[in-house]
């Protein structure tokens, strides 16, 4: 699946190597190398699953800054998003882990400072936040070819749904461009490489 | 007293703070003047988002007293940010365009979420540590503090019982409008350890 059209929006482009720090890491070549610890991968859906709380605060604020005409997309990722807890909280309970555990620094630090971002931040920033993290998450998970043991989760991000919404908000970011999108942007990206490494490194 | 029970369950990051280099280093004066700089510098950086805080948690009183004492506590900060000033001066640095060190953005986004999103009793468990660590530095400081120390004015406006007096309100708000439960103890506890963090980062930014 290409992935240029985000590979080359304006956002990511002008986020340079960024861009690369925010979308590999250890945690997902030792996917594609069949050697990823289970401690790994349990830190990760704990700290996502928390992540994914954060990111649904951020997103009904935003939404509810967001002018009617770009809201189609935020509302609908809400939802998805809903959908997306539950498959955390399904999946949590099979492998008897506690979602409730203490949040890890790093993952603490992200959900903060985009909880905080959603209250200060102009309508089009939040547009270029929140497609700074679900792009970076789409091109991370699509480096791995969907198989093996974790291939319900590489699927989940990287399946042809996701990219239509990914590209929803990419369509909404340039029909609401603003001078700060990209600091934002870039700020997102920054949290993301952090994240990847907490998960591989605790 | 609530206030007095979060400030217990604390103690051991007091006392890690109390022993930290940078503490040490205002205590005896041999502190690296650029280090307090930089550290000045972003402790403006963080007022201004206590300063928020503090209108935030106004706004969300219904109690007109209460809004009241918040306004003290502001005008506090302000008197606060006239010293960073003075040392902005002495010691060239510029106050009005500080990049955020990562424990200084963390302690800012944590405040900005919890003033923004949370309670007032969260509100109240963010802001407290700050005011009763740096009392409580400032007391323990001036009991050994030498004439012509390059710190004595630091030391002395954190010791001081205008200080120490905006912190007692403080902390009686809390009682008042907070109860022992584990958002107030978590937000408590978290901006003791940003408290920490903030001391370790400019040693560790200081090429």
């Amino acid at each position: 699946m290409s992935l240029r059209e985000f590979e080359e929006s304006p956002l990511v482009v002008g986020a340079g190597g960024l861009w690369r720090e925010a979308t590999e890491a250890e945690f997902l070549s030792a996917i594609h190398d069949g050697n990823l610890p289970r401690e790994a991968f349990q830190r990760w859906l704990v700290q996502d699953y928390s992540f994914a709380k954060g990111l649904a605060t951020f997103q009904a604020i935003a939404v509810a800054k967001t002018p009617r005409s770009a809201q189609k997309v935020l509302i609908g990722g809400l939802s998805a998003l809903d959908a997306e807890l539950e498959w955390f909280e399904q999946n949590a309970q099979r492998q008897a882990l506690d979602l409730n555990a203490a949040l890890h620094p790093t993952c603490r630090r992200y959900v903060d400072w985009l909880i905080a971002s959603a209250y200060t931040q102009p309508f089009e920033v939040l547009l270029a936040i929140l497609y700074g993290v679900e792009a970076s998450y789409l091109c991370a998970w699509s480096a791995l070819e969907a198989s093996g043991t974790y291939a319900e989760f590489i699927n989940r991000w990287s399946n042809g749904q996701f990219v239509a919404y990914v590209r929803g908000l990419l369509d909404v970011c340039n029909r609401h461009t603003h001078e700060l999108q990209q600091e934002q942007f870039n700020e997102v990206l920054r949290h993301e490489r952090d994240f990847w490494r907490m998960t591989w490194e605790g | 007293m609530l206030h007095e029970s979060l400030w217990q369950q604390n103690a051991d990051i007091t006392q890690r703070c109390l022993e930290h280099a940078f503490v040490r280093g205002l205590a005896d004066g041999t502190l690296d003047r650029d280090v307090f700089g930089q550290y000045v510098a972003q402790d403006a950086f963080f007022l201004h988002a206590f300063l928020k805080a503090y209108a935030l948690a106004a706004a969300k009183c219904d109690d007109f007293q209460r809004a009241r004492i918040f306004h003290e506590l502001m005008t506090g900060v302000l008197d606060e940010l006239k010293l960073h000033a003075s040392y902005s001066a002495k010691l060239d640095i510029d106050l009005n365009h500080v990049k955020p060190y990562v424990a200084t953005s963390a302690y800012t986004d944590f405040l900005l979420r919890v003033a923004w999103h949370g309670s007032l009793a969260e509100i109240m468990a963010a802001m407290v540590p700050c005011m009763r660590l740096y009392a409580h530095i400032g007391n323990e400081l001036t009991s050994s503090l030498r004439p012509e120390q390059p710190y004595e004015d630091w030391i002395k406006t954190y010791s001081g019982d205008e200080f120490r007096q905006l912190c007692a309100r403080l902390e009686s708000l809390l009682d008042e409008v907070a109860s022992d439960c584990p958002a107030v103890r978590d937000a408590y506890r978290y901006a003791m350890q940003c408290e920490l963090n903030f001391f370790s980062a400019p040693l560790e930014n200081h090429e």
